[in-house]
């Protein structure tokens, strides 16, 4: 995509927001994550690891904080919300679970920064990452408020699979070589395939379709995805469940703080004040008080 | 250079020349003309071209030979008896790859045709032993290109509406030349990202990063 | 360059064309550009089905063996390879979901250090050989003109079941022997007995989704407790409005625990009076006149401050607990392995049951499941009362030969019941296995095993689901070294080596099986078609089982504490994860580089410890821990966090490997090492959560704790937010 087009194409998503919709969109991915029924026990992640290429960097390198968990868990002791009461000699409630991955923010603060354009908006309302394209100035990931940006410090394909190990790699997306940035992509690979075969059966693609692979294996169902694209448009918002989760709770896109009637109402997107507009929403965890 | 690329040229420079919003000093009959002449080009073009309503990828490129384990004759099979590419290339139409057929697909016809041929009879040998010819790949995409066959004859071929499926040799011609001609396959064009955007943008392709590069 | 390109390069260039690729036309074209001709290779299929299409996945069902939970999966096959495991949506045991150890099978099955031949003992060194020479050793060590007298031969496995277990008893019995034990670390076999003397059902159904309220003394079973994926899919529902109430009473925190409502740091060995004291105030504040006969004494006797003084648990939190589980109906009490695994375990688990009589869920959350119509291919569960009795018969001798199956008692068993030094009494050892793991290095005779994902197999899930079941497990991909064997094709030829007639005619176990499924009991193919088919798509076949129910029944116990002891001041906590299991999957890079749900820690081993008993003795994050035992003493770096009782430390299993591939060799240390031999009195289980230690400063460790990044805390920004429990039911009520 030639720079101009680039440029063209962040000044029409500006513009389309005042306007109130997304007109060149196809879809508007994004997920809905249930803290209330996330367990943080990591299945999530694995299934990452086994779908997207993920090379385990072993202990020394984690260590530097060079691990290569696109998507990970946070997990917090604390709950500053239900006040100081909760503080006390033991955990009595629990830890707070968070799966953290890329949130496809539709105002990305990573894409301008970029010296060669490697990471722009697609019509699908993913950032994506153009292997290709990185030169390794890292910048953007130095920008990404969420620290989800994982740069490739060595050649991992050298060591982290020795064989057979290296038969179990997905064909259907590259294995990156040192000196490329990556990020999840909300598996654009599946994305990809489904859209693809939907275009073969000329229909559109259906709600639940294109399962992340994090989302198809967590066990609770804490992950939602789907597309949020008509979220602003009442006639056509109620086709996916993601979207209807997302109305649910009253979150809009396009806004930086949100202007809820129901203030009780547990959806929320992390670090929203940025103005980053992320596409994924996170459901308040639950506790008996 | 070829009166196709000639008029593919002349339609570039047209649309070049509104992009940049030249200015060109005629009156309305001079712009009429122009127009006209530019729209006769365009028919010309679509007209001359083989595969109807489809701008054909332009360039060449000096392919090198590669020897197969057994030298496959894609003129007798593809020129002489008119076999169809994707009655051996049958996943053309449902997959990523068009794939290298079975070896069951040629003994399919080759148990009983010319079984007394010296290729005929290295390729029973590798029926016999149960196992594959060994292809070496001639137009290969670097691991991160995504390059879908099915979506790309779904386009040119089954949505085409003046189309026909006989004819399916001038789409897959766009790419991996003109195979009929020869024996084993030789790559005659540079597919490169240049190659592919080229066509994507004359005929309306996406230009997503995203779609091809994963 | 011919003028042709020349033109063309500069009216893209005026387009503003910048694509890197597209200004290059013609010759000298750079190979990073596109992929030089002749140099990939590509091999043709031979003679495939019409369904394989290069490019597009297959999808076959089978069943995961990487727990004895049997989850369905669906494995994604490209060329020939399987390349991901999703769960299957139609398996009655996870609903379409996985966890990690199943994903993880990919790494099992393209392991590296995969055993890819027999090995053949001889002059003390284990070294390669072929299949032939290892039936030839077979042959004369238990053939028919061995001499060898039956009773001195035995098996030794974890759980089995299907015909893997048919065939493992056919064996036994065409070689005269009887002994076949089945052992494993990880296990709910108190509670099982404990369900057959009070419920007349020794495997229960437990309803986590029909719950409203859980008591869970130490049951992981989000991790590591009865069926996790299920119990996870179940919580999910849970969770749901009307919200579940989840306590979670444990010695230290688990996964479960950390996703409790309240967590109650019980002290170690006081579960069964937590529960007793539960019951009383049942009985006093919420008129609950039910009580058994045979407890009406210990409840009487656990008042509301005789419990908390004992537990160590506040007086409010008891009494909320005692609310929550009496308004919140139905309820769900379940016990796990820190309650079960004392000297008293029985009994700590039958005072837990109680509650469920006294509550009123049986048969609302605990339901009598279904007995299954073929007896022998049932699951038969491991316990660790089979690896102590496997002690007692090592040091009396009492085997000649041994085979091993799914079973690494050299790394599981404590050193006390010395099963290293038993097995030199044992002429041949034979093991089955995937992985030179620390059993399968003192073999005899290593049979290489084919993966789960590269061998056929029927299992019946222990915890079945919804539906009853026979699992299936088909291979997914030929097998990447043909050297190595399915475990029932081994079978066959061992019983075959037997001249047992009834085997004769099946030339592998593919047949054996397809014959058998064909002709099960008890289900009929829909349409008229064959069931084999049937299976193979669906990956399991729904079975009629025999509805059972729960009907309480009166037992009697006594309730006690273990005593205090100055010299060993705390209890060992050797804490199960979802992970790494017993230890079986500590050579798979994703598990090791999973970070600990809790500690976050990864590839090591630690201490989790309370930050009082951490000032005790002067240690700070990532100092070594001396922890001494009457056994034996392991060194572990410190885990400082409030989610552990301050009578008791947890070092998690799993790690300390010796051998056992690159991945999990040398890796962390093993706490099973060094536990007590005490058992539960009742039940002759292995009390693994009883061991006493005494721990001191060692220093500081010579690499650091590697944890995940972030910190401990949200530090003030909006990340995990929490919202009160009826703000919930408020907004999101009736949904």
């Amino acid at each position: 995509m030639s720079l101009s087009n680039l440029l063209g194409n962040w000044s029409a998503y500006r513009k389309t927001h005042e306007e109130g919709g997304f007109h060149d969109y196809e879809h508007m991915w994004g997920m809905s994550i249930d803290l209330n029924k996330c367990i943080g026990c990591n299945a999530c992640s694995v299934a990452c690891y086994a779908e997207n290429n993920l090379p385990v960097v072993g202990k020394e390198k984690f260590e530097k904080g060079q691990a290569m968990h696109w998507l990970r868990i946070e997990r917090y002791w604390d709950e500053p919300d239900l006040g100081e009461s909760r503080v006390s000699e033991y955990q009595h409630h629990g830890a707070s679970f968070v799966p953290m991955m890329c949130q496809q923010c539709n105002a990305a603060t990573c894409e301008p920064v970029c010296p060669v354009a490697a990471t722009y908006h697609t019509p699908d309302g993913l950032n994506a990452q153009v292997y290709n394209r990185c030169i390794g100035s890292r910048y953007c990931s130095n920008n990404c408020p969420y620290r989800l940006r994982y740069f490739n410090f060595y050649s991992y394909y050298e060591d982290a699979w020795p064989a057979p190990l290296n038969m179990q790699l997905n064909p259907d997306l590259s294995v990156r070589d040192k000196g490329v940035m990556e990020k999840c992509t909300f598996c654009v690979q599946r994305i990809r395939t489904v859209k693809d075969k939907a275009k073969m059966d000329d229909r559109p693609v259906m709600d639940g379709e294109v399962q992340t692979a994090c989302m198809q294996t967590c066990p609770t169902s804490a992950i939602k995805f789907g597309d949020i694209l008509n979220l602003h448009s009442p006639e056509k918002a109620e086709a996916t469940d993601v979207s209807r989760s997302w109305r649910k709770h009253q979150v809009e896109l396009g806004k930086h703080t949100q202007n809820k009637q129901n203030k009780d109402l547990r959806g929320y997107r992390i670090h929203e004040g940025l103005n980053t507009d992320p596409c994924v929403m996170f459901l308040e965890r639950v506790r008996e008080v | 250079m070829s009166v196709t690329q000639l008029l593919f040229t002349a339609r570039w420079f047209h649309r070049g020349v509104k992009q940049l919003n030249l200015q060109l000093k005629t009156n309305n009959a001079g712009k009429m003309a122009l127009l006209m002449f530019c729209l006769l080009m365009f028919a010309a073009t679509t007209v001359q071209a083989a595969v109807p309503g489809v701008i054909p990828p332009v360039g060449t490129f000096e392919g090198k030979d590669v020897p197969q384990p057994i030298e496959f004759p894609h003129d007798i099979h593809a020129k002489i008896n008119g076999i169809n590419c994707m009655y051996c290339h049958t996943y053309a139409r449902r997959s990523k790859v068009a794939g290298i057929p079975p070896t069951s697909k040629c003994m399919g016809c080759h148990s009983i045709i010319a079984t007394d041929k010296p290729r005929i009879k290295k390729l029973t040998e590798y029926w016999e032993k149960k196992e594959s010819p060994k292809w070496k790949k001639v137009h290969d995409m670097p691991d991160f290109v995504h390059f879908t066959h099915e979506k790309h004859l779904k386009k040119f071929v089954f949505d085409n509406e003046e189309m026909q499926v006989e004819n399916v040799s001038e789409v897959c011609a766009f790419c991996h030349g003109d195979v009929k001609e020869g024996t084993v396959a030789k790559k005659s064009k540079s597919l490169t990202m240049g190659f592919c955007r080229e066509c994507h943008e004359a005929n309306g392709g996406p230009f997503d990063c995203w779609k091809c590069h994963k | 360059m011919s003028l042709n390109n020349i033109k063309r390069r500069k009216f893209l260039k005026i387009m503003g064309w910048s694509g890197a690729g597209a200004t290059l036309a013609g010759c000298d074209m750079p190979t990073t550009m596109t992929v030089q001709e002749g140099k990939e290779e590509v091999v043709s299929y031979l003679s495939p089905e019409e369904y394989v299409i290069p490019g597009v996945g297959v999808w076959y069902a089978s069943t995961c063996q990487q727990c004895s939970a049997g989850c369905g999966v669906h494995g994604r096959v490209r060329e020939g390879r399987v390349l991901k495991l999703e769960g299957n949506p139609e398996a009655g045991v996870n609903a379409g979901k996985l966890c990690q150890m199943g994903q993880s099978a990919l790494q099992t099955h393209y392991n590296p250090d995969r055993i890819t031949a027999p090995q053949i003992r001889s002059n003390g060194v284990l070294s390669s050989a072929s299949w032939d020479e290892a039936y030839d050793l077979l042959k004369k060590k238990i053939g028919a003109d061995s001499g060898l007298k039956g009773s001195r031969a035995a098996w030794v496995t974890g759980n089995v079941s299907g015909h893997q277990s048919v065939l493992i008893d056919a064996h036994l019995d065409a070689l005269g022997a009887s002994q076949h034990y089945t052992q494993e670390v990880i296990n709910d076999s108190v509670w099982q007995a404990v369900s057959k003397d009070m419920l007349g059902v020794a495997n229960p159904r437990v309803r986590i989704d029909k719950a409203q309220a859980i008591l869970s003394l130490g049951a992981d079973f989000l991790g590591t407790w009865g069926s996790p994926v299920q119990n996870a899919v179940e919580y999910g529902s849970f969770r749901d409005s009307p919200r579940g109430v989840l306590i979670q009473a444990e010695p230290t925190m688990s996964l479960t625990g950390s996703n409790a409502d309240l967590w109650l740091p019980v002290k170690p060995g006081t579960e069964g009076v937590l529960a007793l004291g539960v019951a009383n105030v049942l009985m006093s504040n919420h008129g609950v006149k039910n009580i058994p006969a045979q407890f009406k004494s210990l409840v009487n006797q656990y008042t509301l401050e005789e419990t908390s003084k004992i537990t160590g648990l506040t007086g409010e939190h008891i009494l909320f607990t005692a609310k929550t589980l009496k308004e919140r109906s139905p309820s769900l009490v379940l016990a796990g392995a820190s309650a079960q695994g004392h000297e008293n375990g029985y009994e700590i688990v039958a005072a837990t049951m109680m509650l469920n009589i006294v509550l009123g869920n049986l048969g609302k959350t605990i339901e009598g499941g279904k007995q299954l119509p073929f007896s022998q291919m049932v699951a038969t569960e491991g316990n660790t009362r089979d690896l102590l009795a496997l002690s007692d018969d090592l040091s009396a001798g009492k085997y000649d030969v041994l085979f091993f199956f799914g079973a690494n008692p050299v790394y599981s068993a404590p050193e006390a019941l010395k099963i290293k030094d038993g097995l030199k009494n044992v002429d041949f050892k034979v093991s089955f296995s995937m992985f030179n793991d620390e059993t399968t290095a003192q073999a005899d005779l290593v049979l290489p095993l084919a993966s789960s994902l590269e061998d056929w197999g029927t299992h019946v899930a222990a915890k079945q689901g919804a539906r009853s079941e026979v699992s299936i497990q088909q291979p997914l991909m030929e097998k990447i070294y043909p050297e190595t064997m399915g475990f029932g094709d081994i079978m066959l030829s061992l019983l075959k080596m037997q001249k047992v007639d009834a085997y004769a005619g099946f030339s592998d176990y593919y047949s054996y099986l397809r014959n058998a499924v064909n002709n099960m009991p008890g289900f009929k193919a829909k349409n008229g078609g064959e069931a084999w088919k049937e299976a193979m798509q669906a990956g399991s076949l729904e079975v009629k089982g025999r509805s059972l129910n729960v009907a309480s029944k009166a037992v009697s116990i006594k309730m006690s504490v273990p005593a205090d002891d100055a010299q060993y001041p705390l209890t060992l906590i050797p804490s199960a994860r979802l992970g790494l299991w017993d230890g079986r999957h500590a050579n798979l890079p994703w598990l090791q580089e999973a970070p600990d749900q809790m500690s976050k820690v990864v590839w090591d081993s630690w201490v989790e410890i309370h930050p009082r008993t951490a000032a005790k003795i002067g240690v700070k994050e990532g100092d070594l821990i001396n922890i001494a035992s009457e056994q034996g003493t392991i060194k572990a770096k410190a885990y400082i966090y409030k989610g552990v009782n301050q009578n008791a430390i947890a070092v998690p299993i799993g790690q300390g490997h010796e051998g056992y591939g690159r991945y999990a060799d040398g890796v962390g240390v093993n706490p099973l090492q060094i536990l007590n031999p005490a058992v539960d009195k009742k039940t002759g289980e292995l009390a693994m959560f009883a061991t006493r230690v005494k721990i001191s400063k060692a220093g500081k460790a010579n690499d650091i704790l590697v944890r995940m990044g972030g910190s401990e805390t949200q530090v003030g920004r909006k990340l995990a937010a929490t919202v009160s429990a009826d703000v919930f039911e408020r907004t999101e009520g009736g949904a």
